[in-house]
């Protein structure tokens, strides 16, 4: 299974396509972002710019790593017949599940070390030594509604379908969860609904981090009840799809 | 025209004793399995013994990729169980000895042929050596090659790789040969035997007879979804008829006609009469000497769809 794991995020890295939509962007918007509001003063979260945007965009690129690694790329695979083909060996579809949402968590990392190396290169964005690592490993783990997110869509669509809703789902939970503008200039039922989004609560997990205090529990909460939502979901439409199409 | 199942008991191996049954490597008993009204298999029984080749033989829509399907426990029968080396199909036992080639079996997109198998090399818990796989799927060199970056051929190669590597004691081959020219072909058996030599279980799939005939040492013809004959590849060819000759005729009557050499059975439409053979050359020597009227001769292969087809009749009338 750590075979199988290491390949699944062996061939993400391989395809330059998906590293440059999934670190290129959030490292071009970081720079763009911070330099055209870096000099506004500190903004709602309490933190300078550079570095309140500097969260966001990391949380942005993970998110949508995750995404892009899990839903996309499952749809291509039933697709081609290799889902298939690897249900026919031991390794046990509870595993493979497994394999695949780690793997696609993993894939968060590669926009968060990008998105921090250019602030703190390009912008001089600097914190106390063990913010770093602990905002990497926050933003990765809290990834995780997203990598099952993905698993539901790449069981209910296929191939280009998939790719698209990924897309849709990633541009709106990022405009909604503020990870583009804060949520505050947004009308107020739109902030309503935005204080739910999973993407919301990940930033808010960075901010947290990056203003010195600890984490807040419900973040976390609200993160782990869309995981556990999501799971239950991609279990659902699987037993479903499997039973239609066997 | 009639059709006479092969003898019981000499050659067909699915009769066994009770005592043997733990050991076969297959045990098919009673499946049905429906596709909304289209009933894909119906009641369908087969044993097959450790160390067999056997070819599942049929024409399309006959059941074929349905059965195997459920062979591999990728798809449940409606009715009826599946054995394989005495493991629910589909059970994790059952697929850490079961090695198979599908039809849609794709592979791992992105990856290098080499990186693929040495990762499914490491599912098994006994497999064989990466070189050697290697060999006999006629891989090397392409191991460096991404996997979907590769020609038809060398995509049949690597998914015959795939289903190896476990060193499985039944392998699963649905129409493995589908995709190749006749030299490739070729080799694909030649790296069968080998893989046979060892005592392990083959059971493929395929349209052509001819095939069934070179590779299988048991071959199993099924139409509709039902097992229309059982027996050696000779049993199923002598049965069958593989040409046809067709002639004109004054005299009327056809009487005695299937008993001429070669022969295996007559039938006439006005005055043509169209004979079934195994063996044409015999037949038509035999033909001239005792019909001299018989004129408009022509000799054909017979296709197969049709000889299921007047199998399946004669079962059903």
């Amino acid at each position: 299974m750590i075979k199988y794991l290491a390949l699944e995020i062996r061939r993400s890295l391989r395809d330059r396509r998906y590293l440059l939509l999934v670190a290129g962007w959030p490292v071009a918007a970081y720079l763009l972002f911070s330099t055209v509001f870096g000099a506004a003063a500190d903004r709602s979260e309490g933190l300078p710019p550079t570095v309140a945007i500097m969260v966001a965009m990391a949380s942005f690129g993970a998110m949508g790593g995750v995404l892009m690694a899990s839903g996309p790329r499952l749809a291509m695979d039933r697709q081609m017949g290799w889902l298939r083909q690897l249900r026919l060996t031991p390794l046990s579809p509870a595993r493979i599940l497994a394999a695949r949402l780690v793997a696609a968590m993993a894939l968060s990392l590669p926009a968060i070390v990008l998105t921090f190396v250019t602030a703190a290169l390009v912008k001089g964005v600097s914190l106390p030594i063990w913010e770093w690592p602990m905002l990497v490993l926050l933003i990765a783990a809290g990834c995780l509604p997203f990598a099952a997110i993905g698993i539901v869509v790449g069981t209910i669509a296929d191939g280009d379908g998939a790719q698209g809703l990924t897309m849709v789902l990633y541009l709106v939970l990022a405009a909604l969860g503020g990870l583009w503008m804060p949520v505050q200039i947004l009308p107020s039922p739109l902030q309503t609904v935005a204080r739910t989004l999973p993407s919301y609560h990940l930033a808010q997990l960075g901010w947290h981090i990056a203003r010195g205090v600890a984490p807040a529990l419900g973040d976390g909460l609200v993160l782990l009840a869309w995981f556990a939502g999501a799971a239950l979901l991609a279990v659902a439409v699987s037993r479903r799809l499997t039973l239609r199409t066997a | 025209m009639t059709y006479h199942p092969p003898a019981t008991g000499a050659h067909i191996p699915s009769l066994v004793p009770p005592d043997d049954i733990a050991e076969c490597a297959v045990r098919v008993d009673a499946v049905t399995r429906r596709f909304g009204p289209v009933l894909a298999v119906d009641n369908l029984s087969l044993t097959v013994e450790p160390g067999q080749t056997l070819a599942l033989l049929g024409p399309n829509g006959a059941g074929k990729t349905t059965t195997i399907s459920m062979l591999l426990g990728l798809s449940a029968p409606d009715a009826g169980s599946i054995e394989v080396f005495g493991a629910a199909a589909g059970s994790p036992a059952a697929r850490a000895g079961v090695g198979a080639m599908l039809q849609d079996g794709g592979m791992m997109p992105g990856v290098l042929v080499g990186e693929l198998l040495a990762m499914v090399r490491t599912l098994y818990a006994a497999p064989l050596a990466h070189d050697e796989v290697v060999e006999v799927a006629q891989l090397r060199g392409l191991e460096k090659r991404r996997v979907d970056r590769l020609s038809g051929g060398q995509s049949q190669r690597l998914r015959l790789a795939v289903a190896l590597i476990g060193d499985p004691r039944l392998l699963i081959l649905d129409e493995p040969t589908a995709a190749m020219d006749v030299e490739t072909r070729r080799g694909f058996w030649h790296a069968m035997e080998g893989f046979t030599a060892r005592g392990r279980t083959i059971l493929f799939s395929t349209h052509y007879l001819e095939e069934a005939d070179v590779a299988a040492d048991r071959v199993v013809m099924m139409a509709r979804g039902r097992v229309v004959a059982d027996g050696t590849p000779q049993a199923i060819k002598d049965s069958v008829g593989l040409r046809v000759i067709r002639f004109s005729t004054i005299h009327a009557g056809i009487t005695g006609l299937d008993a001429l050499p070669g022969a295996v059975s007559a039938t006439q439409h006005g005055n043509r009469v169209e004979l079934r053979c195994n063996d044409s050359d015999s037949a038509l020597r035999a033909l001239i000497a005792t019909r001299p009227d018989a004129h408009d001769i022509e000799v054909a292969g017979i296709a197969l769809e049709d000889a299921f087809i007047t199998i399946t009749d004669g079962i059903a009338a």
